[in-house]
């Protein structure tokens, strides 16, 4: 059937960062919606947002206060956010308080009042803050069902899109009546998880609009409500293509170990034990990347940037001045209660901002540290999100995770996420000749050749160095615990070999 | 202790521009009534008519520790203004005598009027209550001086 003819459902933007993408673009206009969500949970704000990004003198907003918190006490709390404009008080927005006439009648009266104003002021969006406290008196003419039904009818027919903002439990959504007159649904909770509290919101229902199903996190700061996206704001994104392009460690011996560097978009991990320079190399990655004209991101949890910056310093590389030329952002995400969207948020501002090519998380421990209790749980699926689709849109992204260096086992990862990773480069700590030394192996490089070699290096004042050629006089090198075994009598055939591992 | 100047000086511009509208109206009502009242009408839509007679109670009982010959003013139920009219007869008899003119009973609304302005001030800032007072006097002027932000107001 041809789409001609078919009515155009405008959206609005919602005034909340975050939240346009989660509704499907924007409110669908005229819509009647209700805000349900126990004190607390950020309605009134949200309402607000709205509000004042959609009124306009020619098209007011009317703000119908009821029972409950104090105008005057609200205005003065809401306009600390940086949202509110006082001058689009009252011509753009109008509050009127409503709670005489429900204190003193019934439903009926109330309708009849907001009746007589928006016919007045013949509104844009149409808020009453909060709906559920009108229900005062049992044995009031109208129950409120009857009274949304009818205020939906009538703001409807007057073009007002319109919020009912009111104080539900979870459970009280379900199979409620009252709900279903409703276009849209949003739900807001925010609960306590250890010493830590998480907002998520959630859209019920939205009609005519392809909303992004789920719970997103959101946060409320000076600039009121920012919701989190599931998707991280890139359903909508052009996927980024594979190509061959190779991007440089900036160690010439590790980018030969992977057939001429890391491949772009991929998601690399480096897993080593405390020492064994997985940040060095990890900065020395994002070094090279400057060097090369591709902007870089480093996400740190453990450190401060400032300390990062110095560290680095400390091997010879610059971070400062790409820094101030817009070439590199070292991100310090706010420990302890964060969401791995809001994370993500972080992350691809400033990708966004920088046009960045490279990625570094230093650290997957840090980073899971940084989260809130409740997020740790889902942390394994939290990443792949992430990494999904940050190399969706072509970043290549560079972890570090700490493993327990063990003499019996070598893991690559205490997160099981191996499989999230195109590209596994181990470190470990090897006992030679009296000396704890170091070895590096590429053990996976998905799409790609990648040498097999056991590599020794050391951590100098220049950073990661590759030594001589792959140890050949030892066995069982991996255990950490190698044999020494003279294989000299071998030389011309090792020689021969590249050892060059093919696609996996 | 007496109101800021700054709510002195706006309470004392809206008396101002309210009594020289009264001259055209040929208003009964004082100009300290007309804008308790056109203050009362604002305040109720936005705050409902209990939350403005808080607001009002509150001044009112500032007011009288100022100018305690304001005993007799009470709030009503509705917010509106009782027993101020006749304190401001007796004020100006007593002034028509001395030969003084109006000055102590434009006096008792500055100070009535400037303890609800200074509760607005606080409650709402300096943007919002001017915005208020905008969309109840749209002719009047309100310019910055005293202005706490030095911004025009």
């Amino acid at each position: 059937m041809s789409t001609q003819g078919k009515v155009t459902i405008h959206q609005l933007p919602t005034g909340v960062p975050g939240l346009d993408e989660i509704v499907g673009g924007g409110l669908p206009e005229f819509s009647f919606n209700i805000i349900a969500g126990a004190p607390g949970s950020g309605k009134t704000t949200l309402a607000h947002q709205f509000v004042f990004a959609n009124a306009t003198p020619e098209r007011p907003a009317l703000y119908f206060t009821v029972l409950g918190e104090s105008a005057i006490k609200m205005l003065r709390y809401q306009q600390q956010y940086t949202f509110f404009d006082p001058a689009k008080l009252p011509d753009s927005i109008r509050f009127i308080n409503l709670s005489q006439v429900v204190l003193e009648q019934d439903l009926g009266a109330v309708l009849e009042e907001i009746t007589r104003e928006v016919e007045k002021a013949n509104p844009a969006v149409v808020v009453v803050d909060s709906f559920r406290t009108m229900v005062r008196k049992p044995q009031s003419d109208m129950d409120l069902q009857s009274f949304i039904q009818r205020l939906a009818l009538f703001l409807a027919s007057w073009q007002a899109t319109t919020f009912l903002i009111g104080e539900y439990a979870e459970d009280e959504l379900r199979d409620n009546p009252i709900f279903t007159v409703a276009d849209g649904l949003f739900w807001l909770c925010q609960t306590a998880e250890r010493n830590s509290v998480v907002r998520k919101l959630q859209i019920i229902k939205l009609r005519g609009q392809d909303s992004v199903p789920g719970l997103h996190t959101f946060r409320i700061t000076d600039a009121g409500v920012q919701a989190f996206s599931r998707t991280f704001g890139l359903s909508g994104q052009r996927k980024h293509l594979p190509n061959e392009k190779r991007l440089s460690f900036g160690v010439p011996e590790l980018d030969k170990m992977l057939d001429g560097g890391v491949r772009e978009g991929d998601s690399v991990l480096i897993a080593g034990s405390s020492g064994t320079g997985k940040s060095v190399l990890a900065t020395q990655f994002i070094s090279e990347g400057i060097r090369q004209g591709e902007p870089g991101i480093v996400a740190v949890f453990e450190e401060r940037p400032q300390a990062y910056a110095e560290r680095a310093a400390s091997l010879g590389l610059d971070l400062e001045t790409p820094q101030k030329e817009g070439k590199l952002e070292i991100l310090y995400l706010r420990p302890l209660d964060l969401s791995v969207d809001e994370t993500m948020h972080s992350i691809l501002d400033a990708v966004q901002k920088i046009g960045a090519k490279r990625l570094v998380i230093d650290s997957l421990a840090g980073f899971e540290m940084a989260l809130s209790p409740g997020f740790r749980a889902d942390f394994r699926e939290s990443l792949y999100r992430m990494i999904f689709a940050l190399t969706g849109i072509g970043v290549t992204i560079l972890s570090t995770v700490e493993v327990d260096e063990s003499f019996t086992e070598f893991p690559f990862s205490t997160y099981s996420i191996s499989f999230l990773t195109d590209d596994i480069i181990r470190l470990r700590y090897v006992s030679i000749d009296g000396q704890l030394r170091k070895i590096m192996v590429v053990i996976k490089m998905r799409g790609g050749n990648h040498a097999k070699d056991i590599r020794e290096y050391e951590i100098t004042s220049k950073g990661v160095v590759i030594l001589g050629k792959r140890l050949t006089n030892y066995q069982a090198l991996i255990s950490g615990i190698p044999v020494y075994s003279d294989r000299s009598v071998l030389k011309d055939e090792f020689s021969q070999d590249t050892g060059t591992e093919h696609k996996t | 202790m007496t109101a800021p100047p700054q709510t002195r000086y706006l309470a004392h511009r809206l008396l101002t521009y309210e009594a020289a509208a009264d001259k055209a109206s040929e208003s009964v009502e004082s100009a300290t009534l007309r804008v308790y009242e056109k203050l009362r009408q604002s305040l109720c839509a936005l705050a409902g008519v209990a939350g403005f007679q808080s607001l009002a109670f509150r001044a009112l009982m500032q007011a009288k520790s100022e100018a305690p010959d304001l005993w007799a003013v009470e709030i009503a139920a509705d917010g509106s203004l009782q027993g101020l009219g006749e304190i401001e007869h007796q004020l100006e008899e007593f002034e028509l005598q001395l030969g003084s003119g109006k000055q102590q009973a434009c006096e008792r609304g500055v100070i009535l009027i400037s303890r609800l302005l200074g509760l607005l001030l606080v409650f709402l800032g300096e943007a919002l209550t001017i915005s208020l007072l905008r969309n109840v006097w749209p002719g009047a002027s309100f310019d910055d001086r005293n202005s706490e932000s030095g911004r025009k107001a």
